[in-house]
């Protein structure tokens, strides 16, 4: 009942989209951090793959990547604008995903409730 | 790995940022003290930030001093100078120092901006399951 491919599929996404608000809080408080490398977090390939063949979209982890930008004069690549924007992306899709999983569950829940 | 990482990761850049402006704002309020030729001049303190241990944001990971030797001064008049009439003045210059501070107060603010998108997602996490 909660392993259909779509609550997983979303599960997955809560999950990666959490850790990528992780990674931008530290790349954001790191921005002046000599020698830091801003870190991107991936999971929406892995994810369309794994749908699309048929795979059990719970195998799918977020995987974390330094960035290869080019650095300033002290070794740190943080582009804070980029970091913002992205933060605001990944806040309103994990906001997105919660809703959709929410209605999920609502699902279920007029289920066990009966008429 | 806690709940809400997010705000204490950002947080601890909150934290990094406002050493940040004290240190500063302490190198302009001491910018024109004067120390006899036989004294160290005022040092400014510059703050390097480190990535935190547990890889959850940063820390202040140590501090950076300016010349102690500062610069000669020319005061005869000044009860501080010595027998040839000078004087030791911290090497601060001011618009660096200015520059230092804009910058370390859009990193605080950035921070503070973090925390509070990061509890709209918290909070949105906490309805789940409400109906």
């Amino acid at each position: 009942m909660f392993d259909d491919v779509a609550s997983s599929s979303l599960r997955v996404a809560v999950a990666g989209l959490s850790a990528r608000q992780n990674a931008i809080a530290n790349n954001i408080s790191n921005i002046e951090t000599p020698g830091y490398q801003a870190r991107k977090v991936k999971f929406e390939e892995a994810l369309s793959s794994a749908v699309a063949h048929g795979q059990s979209p719970s195998t799918v982890s977020p995987s974390v990547q330094n960035s290869l930008e080019p650095t300033r004069l002290n070794g740190n690549n943080v582009n804070l604008d980029e970091e913002t924007l992205s933060h605001i992306d990944t806040t309103m899709r994990y906001q997105l995903t919660l809703r959709a999983l929410d209605g999920k569950y609502g699902l279920i829940r007029d289920a066990i409730k009966g008429a | 790995m806690s709940t809400f990482n997010a705000i204490g990761t950002a947080a601890s850049g909150v934290t990094v940022y406002r050493k940040w402006l004290d240190a500063v704002s302490d190198n302009i309020a001491n910018m024109d003290n004067v120390s006899k030729t036989s004294d160290k001049a005022f040092q400014a303190r510059y703050v390097v930030a480190q990535e935190a241990q547990d890889g959850n944001g940063a820390q202040v990971g140590g501090i950076a001093y300016g010349s102690a030797e500062g610069v000669l001064a020319y005061e005869p008049d000044n009860p501080m100078a010595d027998t040839e009439g000078y004087v030791r003045r911290p090497d601060i210059d001011l618009g660096s120092q200015m520059a230092q501070l804009m910058m370390a107060q859009r990193a605080y603010q950035a921070n503070l901006s973090v925390v509070d998108r990061a509890r709209e997602s918290y909070q949105a996490a906490i309805q789940l399951g409400k109906g």
